[in-house]
């Protein structure tokens, strides 16, 4: 009954949109999203679509990658960096109608804490020990230790009501959130639509009435969709598909440096991979050069451990020894150390196109070298069972960015971290990292994680391969849109169609 | 007259033509380059001299990879095929030959798989196997087991029950010399041109697994991955999509045409209608 | 009593494929809960079992499958793993699509499939019934996912406003509807066409060889009533097999060309929930394609009876 009510109403909100002409934004996505709860579902196919649109957290990450407030206006950090507190926008409402308070940040922070709930992204708010509601639009966190990344993370997280706290179903189908978009309808493989909220904080915003993400599986169809105007923005689009649209009459490709990169895992349990050497030896094998050609169509740059997009914390990849593709001293390196070749070694490989290409050049280039390495394309679910339980030689894959260092650093390369499957643990790194995240001068953090970079480029678990371009691209009859790193679409509030 | 000759002349080309492609396949090592050598200078370039029908995108001879294609698909197909004959054609067999509750048991569980729908069985069947050529043939092999446990299983029954077979067991016949000398004579052709007309289907399903990412995995190359990549940036460089998919057309289309023209001279209906 | 045998059998078929499907699902590598959290996620022992006893994961395999399938008898599919939605209403919005396409695949190649094998009979033996057939033989053996993709890429080459991708409702939009349907139809009736055509043809070829045709033929009754009348009346039977067949085979799905002209329909739907591991939906999904495609041919046997009384009394 309740819900059948819900339904007419949003029936008739679409009808009476539609009789005003309304404007409608056609995105084109390549799946199904796998629900839309912000703490539940992290894969970037949801959070497409609702971060930054439907929801918002109390800070949120700029296109240059600066953190900006959101829902908090402003914030104090204690002197001993244990303490944080939020001021929050006054006069926030949810798009159910009821007002944001503190309360409803402190309910969406246990809720992402919890057992229950079981969000992925717990870890990422974990160091927050003591959560004060102040007064209606003033919070306050604690810390158990200094954690410089939390703004970061705090962006990542969104606000929701707080009747949702032990809710895990409700917003997975219908969100609800503060964002310039509130939730309209969602046709299972066909789009998700979410239109324009009337009372949204920021006045004039958004300008479109109506954003549809359509789910769009071929990259062929996607393509042809918007050079005819079906659709006006593909997100994400693959290098081929990038470099054919370029030449396309009134489609602008817009592109920036990706956060997320792509890599070669390798396990540091495992002979022969237990040996710094043998590390080193396989990232000189690699031209990178060449594997950005041959498989990413020439979008992307070398990768270093951290993303070029951090400029303030990313070392030069050239200033790295075993970047210097030679073939021939890693072969010699690995005999001088008394390791019999051939090597040989079976690799993992992510179901992507991409990660398949690179794999087959990295299979050529580490020949050289003396790695014999056989190609494991394996079934999404086969590979990530096999990437939890460390089940491998070596692993080509794709990692999301972080835009804080620690936030990859930590969780990544820390003796029995969280996503450490490479099982690396180095007594120097973990020192380095524990550093990193403790101190709040920014010159000594500066120091740690350049020395951290240094040495895991050559000897560290992952042979980092390339950053792609990240490219979007948008039909001409689109204003304002601007590209953001992390993916998202938070330029979505201020893009107006034009005909 | 004319038109016997004319049914003849269609057998002999589709004989000639499966026949050049199968040799294609078998002797691709001696005929074509390296299918895997990567020359990242030359990506996605047309047909020239050195590349007959161009490069991908990763600078490999595309001609080199559609005949190693041919082979990766002959031979998924093939043991797919043959793995089905072998199960389907036996139980199908077996369940005339001995009906009853055998008959009874063999024969639903037939319908079951057959209810499946076809890709989604292979699928479903990979996803478990884990996706590789092996697999694919293991798949689609499954999937036609009950059209052979079908097509065998009429036939049988109208051998067993005649007056020769009838009689040959009254004068103590193994079970075995009533199937081999008796059943599978009579069966040879429909198997011959069933098998023919499957293996073209089974081409079509293996190209279609590949293309999903379901067949031959990279490096190997596959006529349906080869499209699949192809596809990716057919208006940078459209020729490995379009070749891999002539590929696929005339591989299946040989085996068709040859089931086909088989089927006509091996019908003995078609035949004496003729006379 | 013939009705009620087939009606058990469809019953026991569809017990089987309910098994199948059910173990098949649990077969793959990497469950649910596995998938859900994902790669490059922190995971703990705490969380996967808090994920496992959330839906259901944690109780024994034969208590899931007598829950889910006492469910499916009294007409509850389940709820989807991820979404939490009904499945009936994730396959509901699923199954336009698919039937539409279906039916109007299977209209296209059945109608056509008429004159063009009657015309492929008439000319045979001659140079021309060579080239029909060959050309009947590559329109069964074209991959039909390349021609669909040749399609779209020259059809936004020379009609750059034709939209020929996505799925609009009939009711919504009839013409852009039919439109969007235009290339897939046509991509999915080619085969469907040759492989009816060459029936009819062959049926005709049978029907013009026996006794009776024959001598009507020598009593001198017209050539074009002589085929239409006794020839097509026999080509019927199996005919109609392979419609039903083919329907049938539609129905669960035309998965790659569903994919390549971004068709919502069964098909997108199971392969995701399969790659989703999203359990109770792969499985009423499933479940439903093979009780259609069961239905199909369990009515074409009915129409047979119709058609020729004879097939009840064997």
């Amino acid at each position: 009954m309740h819900l059948k009510t819900l339904g007419a109403a949003l029936a008739l909100s679409t009808c009476i949109v539609a009789g005003a002409q309304a404007a409608t934004l056609d995105i084109a996505v390549d799946s199904s999203p796998a629900g839309l709860d912000p703490h539940l579902i992290t894969a970037f196919n949801s959070v497409v679509i609702v971060g930054d649109t439907v929801y918002e957290g109390l800070t949120m990450i700029a296109e240059d990658l600066s953190v900006q407030p959101a829902l908090a206006s402003s914030w104090e950090v204690s002197d001993d960096g244990l303490n944080y507190t939020f001021e929050l926008e006054e006069g926030v409402t949810f798009h159910d109608g009821s007002a944001m308070t503190a309360e409803d940040v402190a309910a969406s922070l246990r809720r992402v804490l919890s057992e229950e709930v079981a969000s992925p992204l717990a870890s990422r708010i974990s160091p927050i020990t003591d959560i004060t509601v102040v007064d209606d639009t003033t919070i306050s966190l604690t810390l158990d230790a200094p954690f410089a990344p939390i703004l970061t993370s705090l962006a990542g997280i969104a606000i929701v009501p707080a009747e949702m706290e032990s809710d895990v179903e409700s917003l997975q189908q219908t969100p609800v959130g503060t964002g310039p978009f509130r939730f309209n309808e969602w046709k299972p493989n066909g789009y998700v639509s979410l239109v324009g909220f009337d009372d949204y904080r920021q006045e004039g915003l958004p300008k479109v009435d109506e954003v549809r993400f359509n789910i769009v599986p071929e990259a062929a169809t996607r393509q042809v969709g918007l050079s005819s105007g079906q659709f006006e923005i593909l997100p994400g689009v693959d290098p081929a598909t990038a470099l054919q649209l370029q030449a396309a009459p009134s489609v602008t490709v817009h592109e920036t440096r990706e956060l997320s990169y792509t890599l070669v895992g390798m396990n540091a349990e495992r002979a022969p991979f237990d040996q710094a050497v043998v590390r080193r030896a396989f990232n000189m094998a690699l031209d990178r050069g060449e594997i950005i050609q041959g498989a990413l169509f020439g979008a992307g740059v070398p990768a270093g451990p951290l993303s070029p997009a951090l400029v303030n914390w990313a070392v030069d990849t050239d200033s790295f020894d075993c970047y210097a593709s030679d073939p021939e001293a890693a072969r010699a390196m690995l005999e001088e150390a008394g390791i019999e070749l051939p090597i040989e070694l079976s690799m993992n490989v992510l179901p992507r196109q991409d990660v398949k290409d690179i794999a087959q050049v990295v299979q050529q280039q580490a020949a050289e070298a003396g790695f014999e390495i056989e190609l494991l394309n394996q079934e999404i679910g086969q590979f990530v069972q096999d990437w939890r339980n460390s089940n491998f030689d070596l692993f080509a894959s794709a990692n999301g960015g972080n835009p804080d260092p620690d936030g990859y650093f930590y969780r990544t390369f820390y003796g029995g971290g969280s996503t450490n499957v490479f099982k690396y643990d180095d007594a120097e790194i973990n020192r380095l990292l524990d550093e990193g995240r403790t101190t709040t001068d920014a010159a000594a953090r500066k120091a740690a994680y350049d020395a951290i970079q240094n040495k895991l480029a050559c000897e560290g678990p992952i042979a980092h391969i390339a950053y792609g371009t990240l490219a979007t691209a948008v039909h001409d009859s689109v204003e304002g849109f601007e590209i953001n790193p992390n993916r998202r679409l938070t330029s979505l509030k201020q893009v107006s169609l034009s005909e | 007259m004319i038109a016997t000759l004319t049914r003849d002349k269609l057998l002999f080309f589709a004989v000639i033509f499966v026949i050049v492609q199968i040799g294609l396949a078998v002797f691709a090592p001696l005929i074509a380059g390296d299918p895997f050598a990567q020359i990242m200078a030359s990506r996605m370039q047309g047909p020239s001299a050195d590349n007959l029908l161009g490069t991908d995108q990763l600078g490999r001879d595309v001609f080199a990879r559609i005949l190693f294609g041919y082979r990766t698909s002959l031979l998924t197909s093939g043991t797919a095929v043959l793995l089905a004959l072998l199960v389907g054609g036996s139980l199908g067999m077996l369940a005339a030959f001995y009906r009853g509750w055998f008959d009874r048991i063999v024969m639903r569980l037939m319908d079951v798989l057959f209810a499946f729908p076809i890709m989604l069985l292979a699928i479903g069947i990979i996803a478990v196997l884990g996706p590789n050529a092996f697999s694919a043939a293991i798949a689609i092999g499954i999937v036609y087991v009950p059209i052979f446990a079908r097509l065998l299983r009429g036939p049988s029954l109208v051998i067993c029950e005649s007056e020769y077979v009838m009689g040959a067991r009254a004068i103590g016949a193994s079970d075995v010399r009533i199937v081999f000398s008796h059943l599978l004579p009579n069966l040879a052709s429909v198997i011959l041109v069933q098998a023919s007309l499957l293996l073209s289907a089974a081409i079509l399903v293996e190209a279609s697994l590949s293309f999903l990412g379901l067949g031959a995995q990279p490096p190997i190359p596959s006529l349906g991955q080869m499209l699949a990549e192809g596809r990716n940036f057919l208006l940078l460089s459209p020729w490995p999509a379009v070749f891999s998919g002539f590929a696929i057309l005339f591989l299946s289309f040989g085996f068709n045409l040859l089931g086909d023209a088989l089927r006509d001279t091996l019908d003995p209906r078609l035949r004496g209608q003729e006379q | 009593m013939i009705r009620a045998g087939r009606l058990l059998d469809l019953a026991i078929v569809l017990f089987g494929v309910s098994i199948i499907v059910f173990a098949m699902i649990r077969l793959i590598p990497g469950d649910a809960v596995a998938i859900m959290l994902g790669a490059n996620t922190e995971i703990t022992p705490e969380r996967i079992a808090e994920l496992e006893s959330r839906i259901g994961l944690d109780r024994p395999l034969v208590t899931q499958y007598i829950d889910w399938i006492s469910g499916v008898v009294t007409g509850d599919l389940g709820t989807s793993l991820w979404t939490g939605r009904p499945v009936a209403a994730e396959i509901g919005a699923n199954l336009w699509p698919t039937l539409q396409l279906t039916f109007m695949s299977v209209l296209v190649g059945a109608v056509l499939a008429v004159p063009i094998g009657c015309f492929m009979a008439e000319a045979r033996g001659k140079t021309a019934d060579v080239l029909v057939r060959i050309g009947a033989i590559a329109g069964l053996t074209i991959p039909s996912f390349w021609l669909g993709i040749v399609a779209i890429f020259l059809l936004s080459r020379w009609l750059p406003g034709f939209s020929s991708l996505g799925y609009v409702p009939f009711f919504e939009d009839p013409l852009e509807n039919l439109q969007r349907m235009a290339l897939p139809v046509i991509v999915l009736a080619l085969p469907m066409l040759a492989n009816l055509s060459r029936l009819v043809r062959s049926a005709m070829l049978d029907a013009l060889g026996q006794d009776y045709i024959r001598t009507a033929r020598s009593k001198g009754a017209g050539r074009r009533r002589i085929v239409y009348r006794h020839a097509l009346r026999n080509a019927l039977i199996p005919f109609i097999t392979s419609v039903g067949v083919a329907t049938g085979y539609l129905l669960g799905g035309a998965i790659v060309i569903e994919q390549v002209f971004a068709i919502p329909g069964l098909g997108q739907l199971v392969l995701g929930a399969i790659s989703e591991r999203n359990y109770p939906l792969v499985q009423a999904t499933i479940l439903v394609m093979t009780t259609a495609f069961v239905m199909v041919n369990f009515v074409v046997d009915i129409l047979y009876a119709f058609i020729d009384p004879r097939i009840t009394q064997k």
